[in-house]
């Protein structure tokens, strides 16, 4: 597979071209309004609203691979039900090594034991192109998660080698050569380049540190495991609102709500899936009101338990917690740390 | 956008079966059979799926050795809700079997002790037929029942026949006294003591009824000296996808709808979530 | 099956939630097409004593409103709040904040507050006087889910009303937190369902949903220390729709 450079006119006119080809281009744009840079993935116009400098965008990515809200079936009132599949193909540009790795593991988890065809069809009509980080968000921890950069799950890897006047492209799947073809007047990378994009790779190993984890990942599990009567549970999450923000923020939670809608003719309507949060009061209700996780701590224990313990087991020990920072600025009364959860927790508790 | 059949076939996606027998059990409980067969093993259950109103999990409560399954339904929510006004001829959306089910066979030639609270006697009743239809597998047979009330009581022509069957004892009991009824007055736990001829340490106790059942009769086996391996019990989850994605049936590190509703007691030993 | 019949009732309020209900534009065609209006004053001049649905807009302010909303529960089979005022009181549950009603009225009318159809009493939501069935939040309520909860019902299945905060749409809205902006938004304890509208449109969020039904107020003084703002402060913004305000399942 090639490995291309691109200047700043080839790489506009390769993103223009994609803009103009049949299929969607969505990528990371400022969103407007905000206060100071915010970003956010949308669909794209033209190629000067992509940002490839963001630091990071308010909600992942994730939202293209399973939506907010989504249509699984379609039915006659209380008749039969047709599965219905999203067939769209489209181009992702833009996604950062922590949320591919994010949408690599669930890639994992929707397909593995039962394969859920509504997400891995959408999946795999996504063309990924993912780009190294040129600057680092408020509160990255991706160096501490080892997340900082990443090897697989995208068709097309972009990094900037500096201020956007020149690109490094590799394209390591089908899709993403074919795709990266389409950059006609880009030549190949040579060792130089090669060697500037492992500078800065090297260098977001160690700069992506907003906060620092006292401990490998991989001990989280071990650690996790003598901490469930620890008190910090109940010291944090005396402010939680139960708002959920740090689930909806968060590119590696995939828990959904499932509800039946119908139209107004009352005959027909369609069954949707959409986001839910272990945060939630009523996440853990059953039949007759009884709460198996009642208590704001026991809630907040289990975002923390899943990323570092629960969710490894599925997914061959990689810990779902990709440092992003997202909920640690989306958390109103600022508990949602996972960091210093776990760094409070090594205080007292050898991993 | 479609609505194409050439992907693969959604594991959300219902098959619409009819109801062939409905009969109400007592005031609040519904019994439905299904001819349809969908190879169960004793200890799982159902999505049942009606479009427009949502699904539920629902346990099944007929042994695989007989045609098509029978299920239990309360009032609980909105799909229960629906169901009661069902009759036969309508058609429910069923996806399933989920969950891991009872191990059978390492319970072949063992004593068993089935211990059941009010409705915790539909999801057992899939086993316990099955052992009555294979009768010569297993050991003695213990099959206590406690129901708080009188006309709330289930199965009650079933819990007669079994307890006419060889090495089979049956024991009911009613947590509040009524004029029609003759026998124990108590807690289901009361009976315990009960039980004639068989040793709890060297049978399989099964265990399934309401939440707060489980610390109590846990409670007296423990006294008992009943090991944890010898223990089995059938948790209540909202188990919304069936298939080990959604998350609501959660507990700790356990997808209930996966590795459940049936658990041994000593796997559940670093879950504290479970009981 | 006959449609059910459906009456539409207001009590004090602005009226702006049977607006809401008249701008559901071509959807009101659906609407009428599935349920028969039988009274409804702000849009159509019948009026009629048999109804299945009531549908309750405004609080109860006087004494003879109480009179009125127990009849129309005894005719009802389903009784419907529609809006903050008669959710919870909403607004109008601003002068419960005063002991002495008679100083309230004359500050509000002056002279003319003597006059009898100004007869005033503390403010209740529908159901601190009758049983209500089900409950549509907001000020306005919102249209959409105004239709699904009245499609939910005559499907016979009980409406699917969100118990978790504002925060959780605010965030998939992609919205920046108002708090980030130094301002007091009621997003992390009020009920969600407006699809946070008001955050979307860069306001704080003021709180005419009603409170979730667990909220936790108690973490307001640390939240409130975080951003250097006072309890008062967040008391003062909670005043608007929050007076007297109890649980709001």
């Amino acid at each position: 597979m090639s490995i291309k450079k691109l200047n700043k006119d080839v790489f506009k006119s390769f993103v223009d071209s994609m803009i103009a080809s049949d299929q969607s281009v969505v990528g990371v744009k400022e969103k407007v309004q905000a206060k100071g840079n915010k970003f956010a993935f949308g669909p794209l116009e033209n190629a000067d609203q992509l940002r490839l400098d963001y630091d990071v965008t308010l909600i992942p990515p994730k939202k293209y691979m399973l939506p907010q809200t989504e249509t699984l079936l379609t039915y006659e009132v209380k008749g039969e039900s047709k599965q219905h599949v999203d067939e769209q193909k489209l181009i992702l540009v833009g996604v950062h090594p922590y949320d591919m790795i994010a949408i690599n593991q669930m890639d994992e988890l929707f397909s593995q034991d039962e394969y859920d065809t509504h997400y891995m069809t959408r999946r795999n009509n996504i063309t990924v192109i993912a780009c190294d980080v040129v600057n680092a968000s408020e509160n990255i921890f991706a160096s501490s998660m080892e997340t900082a950069v990443v090897e697989k799950g995208f068709d097309i890897l972009l990094t900037d080698l500096g201020k956007g006047k020149e690109y490094v492209a590799e394209a390591i799947t089908e899709k993403g050569e074919a795709l990266l073809a389409t950059a006609v007047d880009a030549t190949d990378a040579d060792d130089k380049d090669i060697a500037k994009r492992s500078a800065i790779q090297e260098a977001n190993k160690k700069d992506l540190d907003k906060h620092t984890l006292n401990c490998k990942p991989s001990e989280l599990s071990s650690l996790l495991e003598q901490a469930y009567e620890h008190p910090v549970w109940e010291e944090k999450a005396k402010t939680c609102f139960s708002c959920g923000s740090c689930n909806t923020t968060c590119p590696t939670c995939y828990c959904f709500d499932v509800q039946d809608l119908v139209n107004w003719n009352l005959k027909d309507g369609q069954r949707e899936r959409s986001w839910d949060g272990c945060l939630l009061k009523d996440f853990a209700n059953v039949a007759g009101d009884h709460n198996f996780r009642k208590q704001k701590e026991s809630r907040f224990r289990h975002r923390l338990y899943r990323k570092g313990k629960y969710v490894p087991t599925k997914i061959g020990g990689q810990v779902a917690c990709v440092g992003c920072g997202r909920c640690v600025g989306a958390c109103v009364p600022d508990i949602a740390n996972p960091v210093a959860v776990y760094n409070r927790l090594l205080e007292d508790i050898k991993p | 956008m479609c609505d194409c059949n050439s992907t693969e076939k959604s594991i959300y996606l219902p098959e619409l079966a009819p109801i062939t027998k409905v009969a109400m059990m007592n005031e609040t409980e519904m019994y439905m059979h299904l001819d349809h067969d969908i190879g169960h093993k004793p200890g799982q259950f159902v999505e049942v799926s009606i479009a427009g109103i949502g699904e539920a999990p629902i346990s099944i409560s007929s042994s695989p050795t007989e045609a098509g399954f029978d299920m239990v339904i309360r009032k609980a929510g909105r799909v229960t809700d629906i169901m009661h006004q069902m009759q036969a001829g309508d058609k429910l959306g069923i996806r399933g079997p989920f969950g891991s089910g009872y191990p059978i066979d390492e319970m072949k030639g063992k004593d068993l002790v089935f211990v059941c609270g009010g409705i915790g006697l539909v999801p057992q009743r899939s086993m316990i037929n099955y052992i009555m239809d294979n009768r010569a597998d297993f050991g003695k047979i213990a099959i206590l029942q406690g129901t708080k009330e009188f006309a709330q009581r289930i199965y009650h022509d079933e819990l007669e026949r079994w307890a006419g069957v060889d090495g089979v004892q049956v024991l009911e009991t009613i947590d509040v006294a009524h004029d029609s009824w003759n026998g124990n007055v108590g807690v289901v736990t009361t009976l315990i003591d009960k039980i004639d001829g068989i040793d709890l340490t060297k049978a399989v106790n099964l265990i399934c009824g309401p939440p707060i059942m489980y610390k109590f009769v846990l409670m007296v086996l423990q006294e008992k000296e009943v090991s944890h391996e010898n223990i089995f019990v059938n948790l209540e989850r909202r188990m919304k996808c069936g298939v080990g994605k959604c998350g609501h049936c959660q507990m700790n590190g356990q997808y209930v709808c996966q590795s459940g509703p049936v658990y041994r007691y000593s796997d559940l030993a670093n879950i504290p979530e479970a009981i | 099956m006959s449609k059910p019949r459906v009456a539409i009732f207001d009590f004090a309020c602005c009226e702006g939630c049977q607006l809401q209900i008249v701008n559901l534009e071509e959807e009101i065609l659906d609407l009428i097409g599935a349920v028969d209006v039988v009274e409804w004053r702000e849009a159509m001049s019948e009026q009629s004593e048999e109804y299945d649905i009531a549908i309750i807009e405004g609080s109860i302010t006087r004494p003879e409103d109480e009179e009125r909303i127990k009849d129309i529960r005894s005719k009802a089979k389903v009784l419907i709040a529609i809006g903050a005022c008669a959710t919870t009181g909403g607004l109008n549950k601003l002068k419960n904040n005063f002991d002495d009603l008679e100083e309230v009225k004359k500050c509000v009318y002056s002279d003319a507050s003597t006059m009898p159809h100004l007869e005033t009493a503390m403010t209740k939501a529908v159901d601190e006087v009758v049983t209500v069935d089900y409950k549509v939040h907001g000020c306005p309520i919102e249209k959409a889910e105004f239709g699904s909860i009245i499609r939910s019902l005559l499907l016979g299945k009980a409406p699917e009303i969100p118990d978790y905060p504002v925060c959780v749409e605010c965030k998939k809205n992609e919205n920046v937190c108002r708090w980030e902006y130094g301002e007091i938004c009621l997003g992390p304890i009020i009920r969600a369902g407006c699809g946070a509208k008001c955050p979307t449109a860069s306001y704080r969020c003021f709180g005419c949903r009603g409170y979730v039904d667990d909220p936790n107020v108690n973490a307001a003084v640390d939240v409130m220390d975080k951003y250097g703002l006072t309890v008062d402060q967040l008391k003062s913004k909670m005043v608007l729709f929050g007076s007297k305000q109890g649980p709001t399942l």
